[in-house]
């Protein structure tokens, strides 16, 4: 039988109309959009970037060096310790770039030796024999580390980006050790390349509390500079655009100082010397203190042998005053010296959220150690290019869809080659829909998708009229026929749009870019195609039938 | 008269397919050889995607581009072999440029990008041989600041611990031989822009360094084997093993003449090349799959019949949707050839031709090798033996 239970024709239409709904926001105008949910106005298709045009960037982070780095410093903080603690060393070196090895004068200090180690870091493996020890990072350690430096990368690119003034651009971790950069829109990549190899520059530097009361207007010492807090640059932000507009065309740059001065925002006067610098922070992560004092979250950072010694000095000294970090131009905590730093660690304390502690030592990381990023795959698209695109595109689209519409009118008649069309209509407006909901980009390739999704899609039409005619061929009444030959022909239909969906989906999996949109549009298209080929081209089917009650079949 | 139902084919066809399955069969293997013999003698024009290397788009600031001129102000550039050829329109080029390698010509070249970029008193030397270290001389003493904005215009990062060290104006960079390959797609980037960049526009940069390439060949060759084998399984599981086995064999089939389409006409085998080849495989397997459906019917329904009556008997019930499936969707993407524009072209093409010989694939390679494949019993091949003399 043909017909839909009442329940199932209303499924079919609510279904579609909600389709409808899902795919209007992409040709709504915008003065409409801004009245309506936001939930709402996410729903549309993004153009992808070989469309809109705009750079993708895959990098590819040296973790190698970093983590050989870390050794050096590991070696050289255990060197000083050691000999500190009178322990004799003949040798201390970096291995292959995976462990520490440590050669004693005399084996008989072994114990004494291992137990300065562990005052380093005690979750360092320990290994060797005699007056050999060994040391490297665990597993778990350098799997944490690995993702922090990708982490901390990724922070360093966000903020070369946006200093582009570049809106929405995508940052996103791929595999273990790559970042994919995408930023639609932007015209001159050779800045924002140049911008990729910068490092972000961190110093901790003391405020200068004698003037620190008098505000941005006081007259300061030549030993001192006013620079913003990043509270202060982002309430600039949200609040005056325009000066924030001014700041990132200024050319040349404006001094932080400058900055303080004509905007006005939240700004702390430091002295120029630097204390510290972040190449001589190892590490820095968020943590918790011990039960006793609170628990609280805090911020635990340790220094390199240089920076511990530097940073002891500079704290001895200057109890009760701030202590202000300086990350690219903006000073992004300024905590109280409680007391003096040294043995090379501490932690800052405050009324920190957990989420507080977490930024703020992905910030303080920031400056340290970062891995230098490599190329290693580049797309550029310029902004007329991608509009060339979207009209070949477009165009190749219309056409595609007007000369299939015809060929089915021509073959099927305008009643069965319409219904025909009216699927394939209502097939590509769920793809659509099926794409805005995802928020998935279209691409060139994509569209090319779309236009094979318009010509596959009425296959099953086609399958089930050619069996229709059979059976009416047969000698079936025309309903008989129409009813057989839907049932019998349904099984090729799914089949072959399953065996389609297998290369759709593995296509998917194997793809990135331009080529994942043309498999998104591709797969989608085979997807609702099960939905407009069985259970939509049927409602029209029998709703014509109960209508029309035909004595012959016009296919 | 366009407001009737048209039947493209009026009666039932009776057409001896299976008759000719060794003249196709014949065919179908000299055109693979061929594709095969194409592939490993003449090889496949692989684009970037694959091969690594850069192509930039570039249209002339004023008229059209004399080829032959931009052809031999870039081969002299020292980047290696340069393609060019029109794109779109007379005034548009695609400048296609072969993957760098990390050698000293690439540093010279960094050098010619360094004094042009940041000064003319920079100097750029390789490091210690078997490394991929590179040396950079400043013209002066300059401050980390001034040294790391001067490396990064050569697209490196400094990181502090390069900077020079005691009295010396050098900074040293280093590097794996095969991070320097990779660093030197960019160098060749910047110095075609710095060459030829006051002339033409840049519409579009695409470059991909060795590492991904290989990543895209490898996960390239898997997708498509991965297709082709879920495929053939789904089909196995869904009707019986033979059908699985021709199935398969149809789609290597599609495959690898379409793979000779690109040896024959040089289209640029891209990752959008690789997308129309697992496209085919999975639209060819449509045709198959309603013929089998139909060949599994009759093979109910007919007992008695032989194999070969049974699927030309099946094949030409079923031609006339089979025909039209692939009309519809060859109309379609004549329409992308048409009007796809030139990225599009190469992926247009090969689907063009996957909808031609998917078709026939299905015919005479996917159905005919059920003949050879044991799908009836004994008895009934013995018929078909008879069947076969009699008419010969």
């Amino acid at each position: 039988m043909l017909n839909l239970q009442r329940w199932q024709t209303i499924a079919v239409i609510a279904f579609t109309a909600l389709a409808v709904l899902f795919a209007l926001p992409n040709v709504l105008p915008a003065a409409v959009l801004d009245h309506l949910p936001t939930w709402y106005q996410q729903s549309r298709i993004n153009l992808g970037l070989d469309l809109r045009g705009g750079a993708h960037f895959l990098l590819e982070a040296d973790l190698r060096s970093v983590l050989n780095e870390r050794l050096t410093n590991l070696s050289d903080t255990v060197r000083a310790d050691l000999r500190k603690g009178q322990v004799g060393i003949k040798n201390v070196d970096v291995e292959n770039g995976q462990a520490v090895v440590v050669i004693l004068r005399d084996d008989a200090q072994r114990a004494k030796a291992l137990e300065t180690i562990r005052a380093i870091d005690s979750s360092l493996a320990v290994s060797g024999e005699g007056d050999t020890i060994r040391l490297a990072y665990s597993q778990a350690d350098l799997t944490r580390r690995k993702k922090e430096v990708i982490d901390q990368s990724i922070e360093i690119l966000r903020r070369r980006v946006d200093e582009t003034g570049t809106i929405e651009p995508t940052i996103v971790r791929e595999g273990d050790d790559r970042i994919l950069l995408q930023v639609p829109g932007i015209k001159d990549t050779s800045d924002l390349k140049r911008k990729i190899n910068q490092t972000a520059k961190l110093t901790f530097h003391l405020v200068n509390e004698d003037v620190a009361t008098g505000g941005s207007t006081a007259v300061l010492p030549p030993t001192t500079t006013l620079v913003p807090t990043r509270e202060g640059m982002q309430a600039l932000r949200a609040t005056n655009a325009k000066a924030w507009d001014e700041i990132q065309a200024a050319n040349p740059r404006m001094s932080p100082e400058q900055i303080c001065r004509r905007f006005q925002p939240q700004c702390l006067p430091i002295f120029k010397r630097v204390i510290v610098g972040g190449e001589d922070l190892d590490d820095a992560k968020a943590t918790f203190e011990n039960q006793q004092n609170g628990g609280r979250p805090i911020i635990a950072f340790s220094f390199n042998s240089a920076g511990g010694r530097a940073f002891c000095a500079a704290t001895r000294a200057n109890i009760g005053k701030r202590l202000a970090i300086q990350l690219d131009n903006e000073i992004i905590s300024a905590p109280v010296v409680q007391s003096a730093i040294c043995g090379g660690s501490g932690i800052i304390t405050g009324a920190f959220t957990t989420q507080q502690v977490q930024e703020q030592s992905l910030l303080l990381r920031s400056g340290a150690l970062p891995a230098t990023l490599t190329i290693i795959e580049e797309r550029t698209v310029g902004a007329d290019l991608g509009a060339d695109a979207i009209h070949s595109g477009t165009v190749a689209a219309l056409v595609g869809t007007i000369l299939v519409i015809l060929f089915m009118l021509f073959v099927y008649g305008p009643v069965f080659g319409g219904f025909a069309s009216l699927a394939m209509l209502v097939n590509l407006l769920l793809v659509l829909a099926g794409m805005s909901i995802l928020g998935a980009s279209l691409t060139l390739p994509g569209i090319a998708g779309l236009v094979l999704t318009v010509g596959m899609s009425v296959d099953s039409n086609v399958l089930i009229y050619e069996r229709v005619r059979e059976e009416r061929e047969n000698g079936r009444s025309p309903f008989s026929a129409l009813a057989t030959g839907y049932e019998r022909a349904l099984t090729a239909v799914i089949d072959s749009n399953l065996t389609a969906l297998i290369a759709g989906v593995l296509l998917f999996g194997f793809g990135s870019g331009p080529i994942r949109g043309f498999a998104t549009s591709l797969t989608l298209g085979l997807v609702t195609h099960l939905f407009t080929a069985t259970i939509f081209t049927r409602m029209l089917l029998a709703t014509w039938v109960r209508w029309r009650r035909p004595t012959e079949l016009p296919v | 008269m366009l407001w009737r139902p048209h039947h493209l084919i009026r009666k039932r066809t009776t057409f001896d397919f299976m008759g000719k399955r060794k003249i196709a069969l014949a065919l179908s293997t000299a055109v693979n050889l061929l594709a095969l013999v194409g592939v490993f003698v003449f090889g496949l024009n692989f684009g970037i995607d694959f091969e690594g290397g850069i192509a930039i788009q570039v249209r002339a600031k004023q008229g059209t581009i004399h080829l032959d001129d931009l052809r031999s102000t870039l081969s002299g550039l020292g980047v290696g072999e340069v393609s060019l050829q029109e794109f779109g329109d007379p005034s548009t080029a695609l400048i296609r440029v072969q993957r760098q390698e990390g050698n000293a010509q690439c540093v010279a070249n960094a050098e010619r990008v360094m004094k042009r970029r940041a000064g003319d008193g920079w100097s750029v030397k390789p490091g210690a041989a078997g490394t991929g270290d590179v040396e950079f001389t400043a013209p002066q003493g300059l401050d980390a600041n001034a040294w790391r904005d001067a490396v990064s215009r050569v697209g490196l990062t400094l990181q502090d611990r390069q900077l020079p060290r005691g009295n010396t104006n050098i900074g040293k960079i280093d590097m794996t031989p095969d991070q320097r390959a990779e660093w030197c797609q960019q160098v060749a980037i910047k110095l075609v822009e710095d060459t030829i960049g006051n002339q033409f526009e840049l519409r579009g940069t695409e470059a991909v360094g060795p590492k991904v390439g290989e990543e895209l060949m490898h996960s390239g060759i898997y997708a498509v084997l991965a297709t082709l084998g879920a495929i053939a399984i789904y089909v196995w599981f869904r009707f019986e093993w033979q059908f699985g086995v021709g199935a398969l064999v149809a789609l290597l089939h599609d495959v690898l003449s379409t793979v000779g389409l690109f040896v024959l006409l040089r289209l640029d085998f891209s990752l959008t090349a690789l997308a129309a080849l697992l496209t085919i495989a999975g639209y060819s397997i449509n045709d198959t799959v309603v013929i089998f459906d139909r060949v599994r019917e009759n093979m109910r329904r007919y007992k008695k019949m032989g194999l070969i009556e049974l699927l030309n008997f099946s094949i030409n019930e079923t031609l006339a949707r089979t025909l039209m499936t692939a009309g519809t969707v060859f109309v379609a993407v004549l329409a992308l050839v048409l009007f796809g524009g030139p990225v599009l072209y190469s992926f247009s093409i090969a689907m063009l031709w996957g909808v031609i010989v998917g078709t026939y694939s299905s015919i005479w390679i996917a159905s005919a090798s059920l003949v050879y494949l044991n799908l009836r019993p004994e008895q009934l091949r013995a018929a078909d033996e008879k069947a076969e003399k009699a008419k010969a």
